[in-house]
Order: structure tokens, then C-alpha cells, then sequence
């Protein structure tokens, strides 16, 4: 869901540079980015001649949200397929995307990733220069090119169902959505929240909040922010808010936790991923919306492999497993029936879910 | 003679490139006044720096009670029983007398700060030394006089036995002078020594024992006060003979050059702070404004800059410039030597060159259309450097580097340049040592002849009686008389200044 | 009675170190000297603490910054930071902290793109309009706070970057409704593209006249062409205009420059304009050289960086330049580290040690120069202290 830069780095350069030296530490865990090749590996692994390369969006590999997904499923690839990588994050401020995808595309890596919509603009660019090579870009199917191949997300469907197990377990009729950037992106997760939300309960009230507005990105890193905007909802009613805010969502819990209340996460099966460092929140996250960029990613590239055709666009929603929802916790057992019913309703297309609100 | 309770030998102090000190000689007595006395950068700073443990001599000893010490510190000095009062005061305005005194040498009892103890000791030192401090009352509300009192009390508090001022009386009007010097008797009654640094010297002998004289560096003498005058000390520290101030002929015309009616100015608080006040200057005429300081003088010089908001009517020459911008009125004519030339009269940290541009950017030789002239502005700022003589290697140093009397030459000869109608000049000769001070009058007398009119502040009152034609003095935001120099003594106009007089 | 000056004097960190005699070029090079080492040696610490050899690291950086492609990507992505650091650096002249270039030139450039897709004009005069949209929007935003600062005592440094604040949101709404242009299958969001007669033109041709190929798909941004000619009017302006004297004097001594008869106020809200004019310029390489539009992928951040730029070039438009061009270079090494396993935050934490060790190195030589001046004056003159 997240597909530009927190400002974050910068910021430490004007505030925090001595504490940077001591950053860089804590960062170097996360930042295994490297050219593995499956070669050196053991006898059993399998190989393959071809080489993915992979270009992030801005936070990069280790951010825990949208590009680590994507990593999840080049992981993969690596593993099954034997496929050699090489991932490049742009700078902080983003001015560097294109050249990344160019020089992935001229150091002969194909297929080509780019994760984001915000390559879309160089990728057209990039695409016509290098037309054997084939382009992933996840987020966007603007681009319209043979070589480029577009893997979006119907992230209002399991905004939907998220939605309406929010107003199932509401007490007090009255729900809350966090968005981190203001973008078409994230009103794409509001409008399907709050429909789900009036299908459930008709009636029910749905506070919504941003955090930042573009270009300022720092709403997707914000815990902070993010638990002062869910002070303000828990104090106006809400008793489930959702946390469609990347790294953000963990002040979200947070003042769940304080309040008493519960709240719903994003991308990742939350209760797990954020459960793992903090233990203490796993009761408060009711469910996540899962948005498998693994899952494309992955998929795309065992297609690739297997010499499979790729659609110009896949769209991966409720029907694919591309979208869902998380049942971690258990905390949804007792209202699955309902929203598989809902599921079943969308994926038949009894139910259309608006993307914009 | 007894032992010397602090006795300086043969100090020779160098820096790199120059000698501040060399073989100095200097001896005081417990319950002795002792002055010592020397033009700017005779060598008195360095001198006091190293009795009071801040500089370590290169040659000779230091003794106290006859016993030689050497101090690493300033609190050594301070152990061995010296101390020292600035010339700047180090007080804390949110505290009280008690507070301040004690602060940095608290008494305690159980970790916690013994008040008790304290206010007594204070009580007792106020006491005993005639000083009458309130250990309650609170800094900011306290006078000028009243704060330095507290800095002695304070060094007092600590032991001390010898006692430093620098330049005591430059923040003090005469009263408080002679408050201090009330103080200092006291103190000399009860034993303790005191060094005394100043520029007055009629002050200086009206208090010291005893008078050493610096020169370039060194000792010339040491003379007893008695049966000495401030001319013989003035021309022993300059090592000549002295001018005066006196300009008994007069040059004043009949063309009025600054013509102000009714020009008054409220504080922020409305409060009126020049009050009505109406005055002509002519061509050749230096109008003196005598007053303590504080009376609305800085107010009625800025307002006739036009830094300063103020209602009435201001004509310079033929033109009315009551509403013209400060730039405007300075390339009209008016040539300001401000009070205080660091605050308003330099830009420290820049070279003298454009130091001269300061005040001219607006013309010549200064600029060239949209331009700095950066060559015409060196080539005249060469000029002032050579007419007034500051002491300077260039015009390219940085303006700090200069002493302060080379700075004021600098400053008055810029305000000088361009050809001026009339010059507000605020304190000219404030902290300039005695061979400038001579210099700059001199250039205001011959600027004056030329036609010149001079609004003079001064808190020297001899020079405001040398230097003006007319006399007025300021209270409280009025005028409230007008003297003839010629039948004025400083005793007489200090006590028109205070209102007693009037 | 001594010369009380030395202790009195605060030029601060952001004035340069006064100049004497034949040392002073010894003392010129001191100080980026010390700053360096000291960038090298701190640099070398985090990066052998993040367990890469610093000497493989800098030779990486060195053979791949050297190469074609990426200096003109370096300069490329010099030149808002240079335009960036000039305007943050005109307040600064005068002790001004404008923190809001950041909203003013995203402001200027969302609004400049979108008049400049809106209209179409003969070549020429297509270029200039945007220009003059953005120099305007930027000089009116930054234009407020001089004016609350002048009639309402508001610290600039509050009022920018409230005005940050205000600009970010301001120009999210009116991209979101108003100047938007619906691409099917997008999640950006992004005005409509400017028509060619609106687009600056790329340095290309002249370069291949001269003799150089140009790897495919790079381009020489026109706008470096802008950044020169703002930097010479920046250096004639700053350096050597009678404007630039009272800057200089307001920002040496605000109280000595009013007795002079500048006026403050006037002079407020001047530096504001100006600063706010030049702000605008930062966005306008990437719109009228690059994107020619404005979107959500908008590069942001280049205020702030601008102030680093600003501390590091010390003010000087020569000293500016080099700085903008090291701060691109840090940034595209990031590129060509992480193809050797280093952390690509490193590139950050070189650009914060740099400026703080010239913060540092300038201060203390500032120090020593000061020293030095008084002992020549006292040699020269026999004074004594």
C-alpha cells in the first residue's frame, strides 16, 4: 500500500546527524541487498540463468511494509526457482528511480521489478529503450507497452470485509479509519472500509483521518501522529479503527491497547508481524488486510520462468488470494461466516465495491 | 613601610609579536588606596589579568604578605585573598542580593544552602564596611551604585583582602561616585587593600593613596596622591605635554542649521521620555546637553536620526525632515557618532573598508550606481586612517582588532566624511585614552570653524564644558536649564544634572 | 579600557572567517581541510561499524562517480539542490532562517506545471510564463512570513514552517481536485503534461557538438544554464551591489545596520521575496527539464537538504555549487553501494558528518583568524592589550 518516501531520512540530516552514526547500525541489519546467486549454494538447489532485477520504492528493503513484500517474494524466487537478484533502493528524496531502472535494464536483468506506482512515469520512458526486456511495476497499469506487465491490487475488497468485521464487533456503532498518505492509493482502502462498514451496519459512523498529505510522505512513518489521530477517534466513539498506514499502525495499536479498544492493520498479517517485537498488541489487532505483493511478485516470476504468458494486467483481489484478510488471533472466529458470505457476494459480483469514497 | 600586603616585581608579560608588560613594579599596603592609571593599552588589563591569577607572567614574582605565590587560576587569587570587580557587572537580575553574593560559594548545612549563615555574614560585611546592602532585595531593582556595592560585598564575601575595580566610576554619576568612594573609605578603615583603575584622574586622587603610572608597557612612577594634579599624572601617562579641550573662541554664526520644536518621545509603555523639547543649533555652534544618564538623552538622538518615533518638527537647514527615514536624514546632512560603536557604529567583524561604506551606501565615494565602490571606498577609507591617525597595518583588518580608540577615530572620521551639517555625537571620547581623546577634539574644533553645528552628549562634563558653545541640561525628558560654559565648573554642572540646581 | 571587542564578538557559525594578510589563504584552505578529514574519519567509522571496508567503499565511489553517466546525474540532481541552497542562503546572509523553502517550491511548482499545461504560447515566452508563476507563488509564500515577521514580531523560523505545513496541504488539495489530470490504471496523481513549447531544452545537442556520446537515456538538464546565471546574480547582488552591503550589515549587526538607515523592515521583507523568487526556481529543473509535470512522485525534500547546502557552501555562491554538486554526488553513490552490500543510508549520514564537521573546522578556524588579526594589528601598531 505504501508507495512513496518518508522524509524521515532526510529530516535526520538536519537533526540527527550525530545520532546517525549510531542509525547506520540498526540499519545494516536490515539491509541484506545483495547480487546471491543460487549457484554457490548447495547441490540440491536449483538454478536458473535467469536474473531478476529489483528496484524498490523509497524506505527500500527492511521497512517492514510494502517493499519488504515484495522482497518476501523475490526471497521465494530465489529459493524455487534459483534465480540470481540484484534490488537497488533510490535516495531518499526518490530522484534516482529512473536511473535505477535503467541501469537494472542495462546491466542485462530481466525480468525487471519496479514496486510502486511512482516508477510509472520513468518505466514508460525506460521500457521503449530496452524492449527485450520484460517490466514489472506493481500499483500501476498505465503504462501500456508489450514489454510492461502490471500487477495491481483491489485493496477495497479486503478494505471491504475488514470493514464490515469492524461494524460486526463495533459496540458503540461508530468505527474509525487512519489512512497514512492521502493518495488515490489509500482512498482506494477507505472507500472499500466504509462501504464494508455500511453493508454490515447500516447506519454506523465512520470517522476518517490522514496523516500527511503528498508530497510529504512521513504519514507512512509516523507512530506518533498515528496514535494521536486514534486518541482523537477512540475519544469520539470509535471502538475499531483501521490503520491503513504502513509503519504509522503501530501507534495505532498502541492507543488501542491504552484505550482499551481495537484496531485493525495492513499489508502484513499484523498480529504476527508486529506481534514478533511487540507481544503486548497482539490482542488488540482484530484482523489485517492483507495485501500480497509476495504473492504477485512471486507468481509473476515463476511465470516468467516457466516461460508462462503474463497478462498485460493482473489484478489480484479476494478471487486469487491476492487480497484477504487475516484470521490470526482467532478474534474473527465468531463472525467468518458473515464474511465469507461477504467474500463469496464480491467475488460473485452480487457486491461491487466502490473504490473511491 | 610594613610588608606589602600584594607586591608585583619585575612582570614582564609578552604575547607573540608585542610586550603588554615589561618590568613592572608595583607595591600596595593593606588599607591603601592605590590607583594605577595609563592610557588604553599602557598595559593595566594585562597587569590586573595577572595579579588576579587570569594571565601567568613570563618573568618576575608575584607576593603576597611577602610570601611568593604563584597562581594558576583565578580562584587561587581568590584564596590568597584577591579579588576582583568588573568593570561589567556579573550579576543575575531574577535574584536577590543574597542569592547573588552567595552564588558560587554557598554556605551550606546538610547539603542544603545555609541562608541563615549567609544573611547574617552579608548583614555583618554590610556593616562593617559601610556599604548598606539589602540582602533581600531583588538585582533588577537595584541601582547602578547599589549593584557595584553588591559586587564588592560579593568578592568581600569570599575573603578577599585585596580588592580590584576596574574603571569603577564609568557607570556612575557623581552622587554614586561619591557613595563609592564613602565605601572605599570604609574599607581602607578596615584594613583591606584596593586597587583602583581609571581614566578620572581628578577622581583618582580625590580617593588614592597612592597613584602608579603605566606607560607603553612599564612603570614610569609610583607617587604619592598628595600634592599631585591630574595635568602632572594626565602628562606622565602620555609622557608630553597635554591639550585641553578649551575652544574659548567662539565660531558660532547666525545660520540656524538644526532647528527642533515640541520633538517629543513616548516609551513603549507611553510614557513620555523627551518631553517637549525645543532647541536651535547654528552653524559653528556645539550645543551640549548635560544630564545623568537615563534622562531621555539616547531618546532625543535617535529621534533626530529618525530611529526613534517621535512627534514634532525637525528642520534641517531650510528643510523640514521630520518624516524623512534615518537614510535619508544621514545623506541629508547629519553625521552620527553614536554611543555606543559597537552596538551602532561598527560592524565588528568586518574590515574598516567597509566599515567606511557603513552610513554611506548611499553615496560617494561609497557607490557607483547600484554598485559598492569597493576601491574608492579603500582608497578613502586610507584616507581617515592617515588624517585621524588610527593606528591600523591596513584598511582590509577586521574592525575588532583595533583598540578602542583607533575604532572612535575611525567612526568620527567617517562620520566626518561626506561633508556633514550636522554632527550628533554621543560620548566621542568614551573609553578613549587620553592621546586620542585630545585628537578628536581637535577635529571637532576645526569642524566646528569650518561651520559645523555639533549636538554633544557627554557624560565627561569637562569636555562638555570645553567643548560647547551653549550648555543645556536634560532631566527627566526636559530641558530645564541652559549654562554658559564659560562660567561652569563640573561641581556646579553636576549638580544642575541631578536637579539640584534647577 | 582594553579592546573589549574580541569578547563581545559573535559573527556566529554562518560568517566567514575575516580576512588578513598572506596567512589568510593558509587559513582558506585550513578549514575545508579539517572539515574533510574529519568527514573522512567519521565516515570510516560508520561505515566499518556497519561492516564494510571504507577504503573498497571510497574507490567504489570514486571509479563509479566518475564515470559519464553519473556526473551528469550528479549535476543533474545538483542543480535544485544549488538553487535550494542560494535561497535558504540569501536569508541566512542577513540572519534570516527561511525553513519554508520546502512548501515554497513545491507550492510554486504544482502551480507553475499546471499554468504552464494550461496555456499554450510560443516557446519562448511558454518558458518564461511558468518561470514567472513560480518565482511569484514562491516569493508570495515566503513573502507572508516577512510581512508577520515586520508587522507581527513572528519568528520566521515558526511562521516557515507552519507555512510548510500549509503549502504540503494546500497543494495536495488543489492536485487532488482541481489540477489533476485522470490517468486511467495510475495511482499518481499529476497535472497534465506541459505541451513541448513549454519544456526547457536539454544541453544535449551543444555536448555532442563538442565531442562527448552521451550514454542512452541521460540527458544534461537545461536548467544547469539557470542555475549559473541566478548564481552570477546571486554573487553580483550579494557580493558586490549596495543591497548586498546592507545585507551583509543587518546580518553582521541588525542595530548598527538601522543606525546606518537600513531599514529593517523593508529590508524583512525584501530578503523574504527574494529568497522565496529563488525558492521557486528548485522545482522547476524537474517539471520544465524532466516530468514537465507535477505529480505525486514529485521529488520533495530539497528545502531541507537546502540548508545543509547552504551551511556547507558557507553562503558563497562558488562554495554553494560545490556543495550541491557533493550532496548529488553522496546521493548517487547510494546507487552504486548497495551493489556492494553497503547500506545505502550511508550516503546520508556522510552528507550530516560533512556539514558538521565545516560547521566545526570553519569555527575554529574562524578562531584562530580572529587571533591572528589582533596580533598583527598589535604588531603593527605597538599596541598593547
Amino acid at each position: 500500500m505504501r508507495a512513496l518516501p518518508s522524509r524521515r531520512s532526510r529530516l535526520r540530516l538536519v537533526t540527527g546527524l550525530a545520532v546517525g552514526a549510531l542509525a547506520l547500525a540498526g540499519c545494516g541489519g536490515d539491509d541484506s541487498t545483495s547480487s546471491d546467486s543460487a549457484d554457490g549454494g548447495g547441490s540440491a538447489a536449483p538454478t536458473s540463468d535467469v536474473r531478476v532485477g529489483l528496484a524498490y520504492d523509497v524506505g527500500g528493503r527492511g521497512d517492514r511494509s510494502f517493499n519488504d513484500a515484495a522482497a518476501a517474494g523475490l526471497d521465494q524466487a530465489v529459493e524455487e526457482f534459483g534465480v540470481e537478484k540484484l534490488e537497488l533502493s533510490p535516495n531518499a528524496s526518490g530522484s534516482d528511480r529512473g536511473d535505477n531502472l535503467r541501469s537494472l535494464a542495462e546491466d542485462g536483468f530481466d525480468p525487471v521489478i519496479a514496486v510502486g506506482f511512482a516508477y510509472a512515469e520513468t518505466l514508460a520512458e525506460v521500457a521503449t529503450d530496452f524492449p527485450e526486456t520484460t517490466f514489472f511495476i506493481v500499483d500501476d497499469s498505465s503504462v501500456e507497452a508489450p514489454n510492461v506487465k502490471s500487477l495491481v491490487f483491489a485493496e477495497e475488497q479486503g478494505s471491504f470485509l475488514v470493514g464490515a468485521a469492524a461494524a460486526l464487533k463495533s459496540e458503540s456503532g461508530n468505527v474509525g479509519f487512519i489512512g497514512g498518505v492521502q493518495t488515490p492509493l489509500l482512498e482506494k482502502f477507505e472507500a472499500g472500509f466504509a462501504a464494508g462498514a455500511e453493508q454490515a451496519k447500516p447506519g454506523i459512523t465512520v470517522q476518517t483521518a490522514y496523516l500527511s498529505q503528498p508530497p510529504d510522505f512521513s504519514g507512512f512513518n509516523d507512530p506518533a501522529g498515528g496514535s494521536e489521530s486514534a486518541n482523537g477517534m477512540y475519544d469520539n466513539g470509535a471502538d475499531v479503527v483501521y490503520a491503513a498506514a504502513g509503519g504509522s499502525g503501530v501507534g495505532v495499536f498502541q492507543s488501542a491497547l491504552a484505550k482499551d479498544k481495537l484496531a485493525i492493520g495492513v499489508d502484513s498479517d499484523q498480529y504476527e508481524s508486529v506481534g514478533a517485537s511487540n507481544p503486548e498488541l497482539q490482542p488488540v489487532i482484530l484482523t489485517s488486510m492483507l495485501k500480497r505483493v509476495d504473492v504477485a511478485v512471486f507468481d509473476s516470476l515463476e511465470k516468467f520462468v516457466n516461460g508462462e504468458t503474463i497478462e498485460a494486467v493482473t489484478t489480484f483481489d479476494l478471487s486469487n488470494d491476492g487480497i484477504t484478510y487475516a484470521t490470526s488471533g482467532g478474534f474473527v472466529d465468531d463472525i467468518s461466516a458473515q464474511l465469507e458470505d461477504l467474500k463469496q457476494q464480491i467475488i460473485d459480483g452480487e457486491i461491487t465495491v466502490p473504490s473511491t469514497p | 613601610m610594613s610588608t606589602p600586603v600584594v607586591e608585583l616585581a619585575g612582570i614582564t608579560k609578552r604575547f607573540p609579536g608585542v610586550v603588554a608588560n615589561r618590568d613592572v613594579d608595583l607595591s600596595v599596603q593593606a588599607g591603601e588606596v592605590h590607583a594605577v592609571v595609563g592610557e588604553n593599552g599602557a598595559g593595566k588589563s594585562t597587569l590586573m589579568k595577572i595579579l588576579y591569577g587570569m594571565q601567568r607572567p613570563d618573568e618576575g614574582v608575584i607576593r603576597v604578605d611577602g610570601a611568593e605565590v604563584a597562581f594558576k587560576s583565578a580562584s587561587d587569587a581568590i584564596d590568597a585573598g584577591i579579588g576582583m570587580v568588573h568593570q561589567h557587572f556579573m550579576l543575575a537580575d531574577n535574584l536577590t542580593v543574597l542569592e547573588n553574593v552567595v552564588l558560587g560559594a554557598e554556605p551550606r548545612r546538610g547539603g542544603r544552602l545555609d541562608t541563615r549563615t549567609a544573611r547574617a555574614r552579608i548583614l555583618e560585611l554590610s556593616e562593617r564596611y559601610g556599604l548598606g546592602v539589602d540582602p533581600d532585595a531583588l538585582v533588577e531593582e537595584l541601582g547602578v551604585g547599589d549593584r557595584q556595592r553588591v559586587e564588592i560585598l560579593k568578592v568581600l564575601f569570599r575573603g578577599a583582602r585585596v580588592l580590584i575595580l576596574d574603571e569603577p566610576t564609568a557607570v556612575l554619576v557623581p552622587q554614586e561616585v561619591d557613595e563609592l568612594f564613602a565605601s572605599l573609605a570604609g574599607l581602607r578603615a578596615e584594613g583591606v587593600a584596593v586597587v583602583f583603575i581609571s581614566h578620572k584622574l581628578d577622581e583618582v586622587l580625590r580617593v588614592a593613596d597612592a597613584v602608579t603610572v603605566l606607560r607603553a608597557g612599564t612603570t614610569v612612577t609610583t607617587v604619592p596622591a598628595q600634592g599631585t594634579t591630574p595635568r602632572a599624572l594626565a602628562e606622565l601617562m602620555v609622557g608630553s605635554e597635554l591639550p585641553t579641550p578649551e575652544t574659548r573662541e567662539s565660531t558660532v554664526t547666525d545660520v540656524v542649521q538644526l532647528d527642533v520644536q515640541h520633538l517629543s518621545v513616548r516609551s513603549p509603555e507611553g510614557r513620555p521620555v523627551v518631553d517637549d523639547v525645543s532647541f536651535r543649533i547654528r552653524r559653528g555652534e556645539v550645543l551640549g546637553i548635560a544630564g545623568v544618564e537615563g534622562n531621555g538623552q539616547v531618546e532625543l538622538v535617535e529621534a533626530l536620526l529618525g530611529l526613534r518615533a517621535s512627534t514634532g518638527t525637525v528642520r534641517l537647514g531650510d528643510q523640514d525632515v521630520s518624516g524623512w527615514s534615518t537614510r535619508a536624514r544621514r545623506e541629508g546632512g547629519i553625521g552620527y557618532v553614536p554611543e555606543d560603536r559597537h552596538r551602532q557604529g561598527l560592524l565588528l567583524s568586518a574590515s574598516l573598508w567597509e566599515n567606511r561604506v557603513l552610513g554611506h551606501q548611499g553615496r560617494r565615494p561609497a557607490r557607483r550606481g547600484p554598485w559598492i565602490d569597493r576601491r574608492a571606498a579603500r582608497a578613502d577609507t586610507a584616507r581617515i586612517v592617515e588624517e585621524y591617525g588610527v593606528k591600523t597595518p591596513g584598511v582590509s583588518v577586521p574592525a575588532f582588532a583595533l583598540s578602542g580608540g583607533n575604532q572612535q577615530k575611525l567612526v568620527v572620521g567617517r562620520e566626518m566624511s561626506g561633508a556633514p551639517t550636522l554632527l550628533v555625537a554621543s560620548h566621542p571620547t568614551r573609553g578613549v585614552d587620553v592621546g586620542a581623546q585630545a585628537q578628536l577634539w581637535d577635529h571637532l574644533r576645526t569642524a566646528r570653524a569650518q561651520g559645523l553645528a555639533v549636538l554633544l552628549v557627554s557624560a565627561d562634563l569637562e569636555e562638555l564644558i570645553g567643548l560647547s558653545d551653549t550648555l543645556v541640561v536634560m532631566l527627566r525628558g526636559r530641558f530645564v536649564a541652559t549654562l554658559d560654559p564659560a562660567g561652569t565648573t563640573p561641581e556646579s554642572l553636576g549638580s544642575a544634572m541631578t536637579g539640584a540646581a534647577a | 579600557m582594553s579592546t573589549a571587542a574580541p569578547e563581545r564578538l559573535d559573527p556566529g557559525p554562518l560568517r566567514r572567517a575575516p580576512r588578513v594578510d598572506g596567512r589568510a589563504l593558509l587559513l582558506a584552505v585550513a578549514a575545508p581541510l579539517l572539515a574533510a578529514v574529519v568527514a573522512l574519519a567519521v565516515s570510516s567509522i560508520a561505515l566499518v561499524v556497519s561492516g564494510s571496508d571504507p577504503f573498497t567503499v571510497y574507490e567504489t565511489m570514486l571509479a563509479e562517480g566518475s564515470d559519464l553517466r553519473s556526473v551528469l546525474i550528479t549535476v543533474n540532481n545538483g542543480v535544485p539542490l544549488y538553487l535550494a541552497g542560494l535561497a535558504v542562503s540569501i536569508g541566512f546572509r542577513m540572519g534570516l532562517f527561511n525553513i519554508g523553502v520546502e512548501g515554497q517550491y513545491q507550492l510554486a511548482a504544482l502551480l507553475a506545471a499546471a499554468a504552464g499545461a494550461a496555456v499554450e504560447l510560443p516557446a519562448v515566452l511558454h518558458v518564461l510564463l511558468i518561470v514567472l508563476v513560480a518565482v511569484s507563488v514562491g516569493a508570495a509564500w515566503a513573502g507572508v512570513a516577512g510581512v508577520l515577521k515586520t508587522t507581527r514580531g513572528v519568528s520566521e523560523v515558526i511562521s516557515t514552517i507552519m507555512l510548510n505545513v500549509i503549502a504540503a496541504g494546500l497543494a495536495a488539495y488543489l492536485l487532488a481536485t482541481y489540477l489533476q489530470e485522470r490517468v486511467e490504471g495510475s495511482n499518481n496523481q499529476a497535472t497534465p503534461e506541459i505541451a513541448p513549447s513549454g519544456r526547457f531544452p536539454t544541453l544535449d545537442a551543444p555536448l555532442e557538438a563538442l565531442g562527448v556520446t552521451l550514454p542512452q537515456g541521460t540527458s544534461l538538464n537545461g536548467f544547469v544554464l539557470v542555475a549559473v546565471l541566478v548564481g552570477v546574480l546571486y554573487w553580483l547582488l550579494v557580493g558586490r551591489s549596495r543591497f548586498g552591503f546592507d545585507l551583509k550589515a543587518t546580518g553582521l549587526s541588525p542595530s548598527a545596520a538601522v543606525a546606518s538607515g537600513v531599514d529593517a523592515k523593508r529590508m524583512t521583507v525584501t530578503v523574504m521575496l527574494l529568497s522565496g523568487g529563488v525558492a521557486g526556481l528548485v522545482g522547476l529543473a524537474q517539471v520544465l527539464g524532466d516530468t514537465y509535470d507535477y505529480g505525486l512522485e514529485f521529488t520533495s525534500g530539497l528545502g531541507l537538504t537546502g540548508i545543509g547546502v547552504a551551511l556547507l557552501g558557507r553562503n558563497s555562491p562558488v562554495g554553494i555549487a560545490f556543495a550541491a554538486l557533493l550532496f548529488a554526488f553522496l546521493e548517487r553513490s547510494s546507487a552504486t553501494l548497495q551493489r556492494i552490500d553497503v547500506p545505502t543510508e550511508i550516503y546520508v549520514i556522510m552528507q550530516g558528518t560533512i556539514v558538521l564537521s565545516v560547521v566545526v573546522a570553519y569555527e575554529v578556524v574562524r578562531r584562530v583568524g580572529v587571533a591572528q588579526a589582533e596580533r598583527a594589528v598589535r604588531a603593527a601598531t605597538g599596541d598593547r592589550a
